[in-house]
């Protein structure tokens, strides 16, 4: 099952979908007016803590976060 | 007469008795503040244990209370986006199908659960469905990985499947929950682990008072070509045109990973309502047994009370009989 259509460009530079779509939607909130633009993007901050596990072992925790680390 | 009266109450405080040795001493004619003792035979549970007893029942009902309050609000305002949010995955279903029965290699299970307690039994039904899909996916060549969200699916799975874990995410909930938090986590999920299937288990909200564990299933896109050549509903993907210069395989990719994506924002919404909803009545039924029990105790401070004032009152009346006779 090989795609014979050329990748779109983003998947090619190694991003997901979900990626693409979120930098678009990104993209169109920063094309709000104040003050829904402010509003917008605070709605939209991220934070949790990720760890991965190898046998049983976790590793040192990242946490992704937009809001600074207090 | 009067010694009658007393062993009456004696024998009614039978069960709350402290184990003291009895002594022949009288107690003061105050009244007790410690433990106290009366004539031979009769042993009082003392006023002041009571009283800090209800004092604090009555608090930890207070407490209980306004956590059943602020469970009730975040519930009200998490309700609506659970429900918008249901909209996001039908369509989904409607293409491709949610076919829990399918037999791949690669089994990803993502437990959805909460980092907060006090919740009832959801968190642990999360938990056992999560392992009973570990038993019932691993046969000779297949293998089975944990994805575990929230701290006490953490707490439960680490007990005694260590080395299932694939990847644990805690802090989900410090900001208000929207797409992009989870849509980022969805993809860091997707970038880490491999997978034929993924496995979300999480409660369904379906009221306030009853949340049902579901498993949602999202197949990646090469198990999806699979099982459109055997038929059934993805076989009718060919079906539909598509437009634009992508190939079916193109589409079937975006397709699954926005389609996990919106189901697990979907799921988390609702193990959120349903986590809001087993508090408020986790922490209903604990005021209401903080309730209880301080009315039993109420009724011990008053036996107590009046007992040591019946004592009082006969060392009175004998002292003064005596002083006649």
């Amino acid at each position: 099952m090989a795609s014979n259509a050329a990748v779109p460009f983003w998947r090619a530079a190694g991003m997901t979908y979900i990626t693409y779509s979120n930098i678009c939607a990104n993209l169109v909130r920063n094309c709000l007016k104040e003050p829904y633009k402010t509003e917008a993007l605070a709605r939209e901050k991220v934070h949790f803590s990720i760890s991965k596990w190898t046998d049983g072992k976790p590793e040192k925790p990242t946490l992704r976060s937009d809001s600074p680390v207090e | 007469m009067a010694m009658a009266a007393l062993r009456r109450e004696g024998r009614r405080f039978a069960p709350l008795i402290s184990p003291r040795p009895i002594t022949a001493f009288r107690s003061s004619p105050l009244a007790p503040t410690r433990e106290a003792e009366g004539p031979i035979g009769v042993r009082y549970i003392s006023t002041q244990v009571v009283r800090n007893r209800m004092k604090s029942v009555k608090n930890i009902q207070k407490i209980t209370k306004a956590m059943k309050m602020v469970a009730a609000s975040k519930l009200r305002a998490i309700q609506t986006k659970a429900e918008n949010s249901r909209g996001l995955w039908q369509p989904f279903t409607a293409l491709l199908g949610d076919t829990p029965s399918v037999d791949v290699k690669k089994n990803v299970i993502v437990t959805v659960s909460s980092d907060k307690g006090l919740c009832g039994g959801i968190n642990s039904t999360s938990v056992k469905i999560s392992k009973a899909l570990h038993k019932l996916n691993s046969g000779p060549e297949n293998e089975t990985k944990y994805v575990i969200l929230g701290e006490k699916a953490k707490a439960q799975l680490v007990r005694d499947s260590k080395k299932d874990i694939e990847l644990i995410i805690t802090e989900l909930q410090k900001n208000p929950l929207s797409y992009t938090q989870v849509s980022v986590l969805a993809d860091d999920i997707l970038k880490n682990v491999e997978f034929d299937a993924l496995r979300i288990v999480f409660n369904k909200f379906h009221s306030v008072v009853s949340f049902l564990p579901t498993v949602s299933t999202v197949l990646s896109p090469e198990i999806v070509e699979r099982e459109a050549e055997a038929g059934g509903k993805l076989g009718d993907l060919d079906s539909y045109e598509i437009e634009g210069g992508e190939t079916k395989g193109e589409i079937l990719q975006n397709l699954t990973e926005f389609q996990f994506s919106c189901v697990m924002f979907n799921s988390v919404l609702e193990n959120a309502c349903s986590e809001q909803g087993a508090r408020m009545s986790a922490m209903d039924s604990s005021s209401r047994n903080a309730g209880d029990m301080l009315d039993r105790l109420t009724l011990t401070y008053n036996r107590t009370r009046q007992a040591s004032i019946t004592t009082e009152l006969i060392e009175i009346i004998s002292g003064a009989s005596a002083l006649e006779g």
